[in-house]
């Protein structure tokens, strides 16, 4: 009612800032909504608060020096970026077919456990918006355990720098087996957990469906991937229409949903979770003997590129080498800049109370999407 | 027979009348002696002797008897039972969050290592000072944090009403402990009091109107939407709040929370004659089915429940504190103590809240009692102070359970379940209690 | 010495004193933060001729609930109530 009263004042608008300070806005980056009473008539989102020049500085550094950069483009899903990074350098050296198995294997351990980290970061951060406190707790402490397993894979926590053009940094210990498949089953049964916190509880259905629809055509459009956008039922898993490393040997389902809203994004991230969990007992199980990693030539030339399935969507990676042993261009598509685009259509007739649960669901990621 | 430890107004009138008495021999000899010993004129001690009676006449002694007791109360709520609240609460959603929660206690503290000889019950200091005690203390220190704060004000905000609206709202969370009563004697205002539960219901409603100025006068919009989020709510949850309890009163038939805890612990077979198997009041300590109001009036009691963990403004009913989006809502800009009195009489809103729910729902403090023979006096046990602290800590534990296992409701659906839900079950209750009562049923 | 008197005085001395601050207060919030002071202390002096029951009620439904009618209502309408930030400088 004051806003209507201010609005008159004002003219016809009154932008509200939500950020960049925010308790709730999940890293740097500002969105500003034009309200009309409590409903969004326009959203501008100002990104660029955690603009590092990723893209700039790889142009001076050797090819698998840049992996400590990827790594920290989405530092709390940072195995995935850098996969990508080697996958499109290993596309642009012409060694793809010359990893060996076993790397691909590892890859694709690393990756599923990053991404189930990935996402409880995303539930951690998503509980409190909402108003659920407990459920950061929750989510953190089984956070730790796959903290643990990755440190006992990589060596580090996070940002792990462990991909290498032709293969992977290290191999696993040999305890990792046992302790990684106790781990996941514990974790299977803890999915229940927050079945029973979240997915069933009436006051977070009344929170979540029906906020923030993004209808399938209008993802399509906007260039939404990951998640977000097989929540509103389309099949755009990479890891099976665009297969690497050793995904097509693997046997899974992608999520889907198809209403499109928060808690149907909520639903296919609870999904992709045991779906990692399923493929990381698989792949252990198959893993195969030999050589962790080949020795990839140190000079590149010509162009290539390689998109993966980030745990926020789409990550591709347009590497340009002319000869020397430094990438004359890299260029990153992150899935939360093109997300980002879409997000004033979303906006566009929610509630201003509902807005900081879409972001959340959304799952922002700033230093992917500033780079 | 006592079934009740603590008569409070009799028992500071006659811990002031001893103080006085005292006090006035000790006046009366010294007027005594300086009239004997000659250094003054004969007749110079008379106005000491004048004083001593003054002191010792009833109504100074009624007088700082009362203001005695109303100190006595308010010490209770606020310096034991705020404390013990906020330290059950903390560890209790500790443990739902699976962490083990606050642990400063006695033992962290230094210098109790230091003592000699008991400092040997502290020693663990020394190896992890912080992770030894029971927790009970960090509230204590937070209080003494926030009043070591600078009390900070902005500096467009509207100084008058800035600094007016915590003492309002403050004062009238403080003014609902005068008229609730602990037992049949530890109460202020005292049995009988025929607009007991009305008082406390005047009491809750003068805090929205200072929130809403606490809200206004930061000069800020988002404590401003804040405010008047929580105006809104607290306005809305008043009404089934007081229909609910309308519905208790037609069936009690009585304002006075005395006469309803009474009622209440008579068997149910006293007023549902229908109901008699279900036990009759036999001899002292017979064990019976109790004429709680949570039986013949459950609709009322699940409304008055929810509407009061709304007056609490408690998770489910948080949007107005929304750490999301408003970081604290309408007491943003408060700082050090101020933000402190008003956050920490959320707890005591919490007490009273449940207070109220105990005595007119869950029977207030009568419960089977066995009487203990002591020598000189005869008390039972558990007596009534102890029955409605036990009662009232378990619904408090029931609401912070709640609180922290659900996710935030939105205002506009906070404000349909208020009037759209919440409403049309109270009047159903109230028909029901009609009907009890019109029927005969109910006597 | 009549209680009741003394306090009789001391009640309506604050209820005439609110009431002027209504009507004279600069700021809107002000005046219903004043109203709500003369309505809480009529009700006080209902108390006093021993109407206990209308004394209660009084407070609340006007000293709880009507000033805040009052707020929500001038918001309503397009006067401004609040300085915003950027625009006394």
């Amino acid at each position: 009612m004051a806003e209507v009263g201010a609005a008159a004042e004002h003219g016809d608008s009154m932008w509200i800032n939500m950020g960049p300070q925010h308790p709730m806005t999940h890293g740097l980056w500002n969105l500003k909504v034009r309200v009309d009473g409590e409903i969004v008539v326009e959203a501008l989102p100002e990104i660029g608060y955690l603009h590092r020049g990723v893209e700039k500085i790889s142009e001076v550094r050797e090819f698998h020096k840049v992996i400590a950069l990827t790594d920290r483009l989405c530092y709390v899903s940072s195995i995935t970026w850098s996969h990508a990074y080697c996958l499109a350098v290993e596309e642009l050296m012409g060694v793809t077919d010359q990893i060996p198995p076993r790397a691909r294997y590892l890859r694709v351990i690393s990756n599923e456990l990053q991404r189930v980290a990935s996402h409880l970061m995303w539930l951690a951060a998503y509980g409190p918006d909402l108003g659920i406190l407990t459920g950061l707790l929750w989510a953190l402490r089984d956070r730790e355990l796959f903290l643990d397993l990755i440190q006992a894979m990589t060596g580090m926590r996070m940002n792990q720098n462990y991909p290498r053009p032709g293969g992977v940094r290290n191999d696993i210990p040999a305890t990792f087996e046992r302790d990684c498949t106790k781990v996941v089953k514990h974790f299977m049964g803890k999915l229940d957990e927050y079945e029973d916190l979240l997915g069933s509880n009436k006051t977070f259905h009344m929170r979540t469906k029906g906020v923030g629809v993004i209808s399938p055509e209008e993802g399509t459009e906007w260039g939404v991937t990951g998640p977000n956008l097989r929540a509103s039922g389309v099949a755009c898993d990479l890891r099976k229409l665009d297969p690497y490393d050793a995904y097509d040997e693997l046997s899974f389902e992608q999520a889907l949903d198809k209403d499109g809203d928060s808690f149907a994004r909520y639903a296919v991230r609870m999904e992709e979770m045991r779906t990692s969990c399923d493929l990381v007992l698989q792949a252990l199980k198959k893993l195969p003997k030999g050589p962790y990693r080949m020795k990839a030539p140190r000079r590149a030339e010509g162009e290539a590129y390689r998109r993966t399935e980030d745990s926020r969507g789409e990550a591709l990676f347009y590497v340009c080498g002319d000869g020397s042993d430094r990438p004359y261009r890299v260029k990153i598509r992150s899935p939360i800049f093109c997300t980002m685009s879409a997000v004033p259509t979303i906006m566009r007739g929610e509630r201003v109370a509902d807005v900081i649960s879409i972001m959340g669901s959304l799952d922002v990621c700033v230093g992917e999407m500033d780079k | 027979m006592s079934d009740h430890l603590i008569d409070l107004y009799p028992l500071c009138q006659g811990l002031i009348a001893f103080v006085n008495d005292l006090v006035g021999r000790i006046m009366n000899a010294v007027a005594g002696g300086i009239e004997g010993i000659g250094i003054a004129p004969p007749g110079a001690g008379q106005p000491l002797r004048d004083q001593a009676a003054l002191m010792n006449s009833p109504w100074v002694i009624g007088l700082i008897a009362w203001l005695v007791a109303i100190q006595v109360m308010i010490l209770w709520g606020t310096a034991i039972n705020l404390l013990v609240m906020m330290w059950m609460e903390r560890k209790f959603y500790s443990r739902l969050q699976d962490r083990v929660g606050i642990k400063i206690g006695l033992t962290s503290m230094d210098f109790l290592a230091r003592i000699p000889i008991l400092g040997g019950l502290f020693t663990n200091f020394v190896k992890r000072p912080s992770h030894l005690g029971t927790g009970f203390l960090q509230n204590v220190a937070d209080g003494v944090k926030m009043v070591q704060k600078e009390n900070l004000t902005p500096a467009k905000a509207d100084a008058f009403t800035f600094h007016a609206a915590p003492v309002l709202i403050a004062s009238s969370t403080l003014l609902i402990f005068a008229a609730l009563p602990f037992s049949d004697g530890f109460t202020i205002m005292q049995s009988p009091n025929p607009f007991g539960i009305l008082f406390i219901l005047a009491a809750f409603s003068l805090a929205p109107i200072g929130i809403l100025i606490a809200g206004w006068s930061s000069n800020n919009k988002y404590t401003l939407i804040g405010g008047m989020r929580s105006t809104a709510m607290l306005m809305s949850y008043e009404i089934p709040m007081i229909l609910s309890l309308i519905a208790v009163v037609v069936l009690m038939g009585t304002l006075d929370p005395f006469e309803i805890v009474h009622r209440q612990a008579q068997p149910i077979s006293a007023s549902i004659s229908q109901l008699s198997f279900l036990g009759s009041a036999g001899a002292d300590g017979a064990i019976y089915f109790p004429n709680w109001n949570i039986f013949t009036a459950f609709p009322a009691f699940l409304v008055f429940a929810i509407a009061i963990l709304a007056e609490q403004e408690r998770i489910p009913f948080d949007l107005p504190e929304a750490e999301a989006e408003l970081v604290e809502g309408w007491l943003t800009e408060y700082s050090g103590m101020r933000f402190g009195l008003v956050f920490g009489f959320k707890w005591l809103r919490g007490l009273a809240g449940s207070g109220l729910l105990v005595i007119l729902f869950l029977g207030g403090w009568t419960g089977p009692h066995i009487t203990l023979p002591l020598p000189g006096l005869s008390l039972a046990f558990p007596f009534q102070e102890l029955w409605f602290m036990v009662k009232v800590y378990l619904v408090f534990m029931a609401y912070v359970w709640i609180s922290w296992s659900f996710p935030r409701i939105r205002i506009d659906q906070i404000l349909n379940i208020g009037w759209k839900v919440l409403i049309p079950i109270a009047l159903l209750a109230i028909f029901l209690s009609i009907a009890l009562r019109a029927f005969g049923v109910y006597q | 010495m009549e209680w009741d008197l003394v306090a009789f005085i001391a009640f309506s001395t604050l209820e005439l004193v609110a009431a002027v601050l209504v009507v004279t207060s600069k700021r809107l919030v002000h005046s219903v933060f004043w109203l709500a002071v003369t309505l809480a202390t009529i009700g006080g002096i209902y108390v006093l001729l021993r109407a206990e029951f209308i004394g209660l009620v009084q407070i609340i439904v006007y000293a709880g609930a009507v000033p805040i009618l009052f707020l929500f209502g001038i918001m309503l309408t397009r006067r401004k109530i609040m300085e915003e930030p950027h625009e006394a400088e």
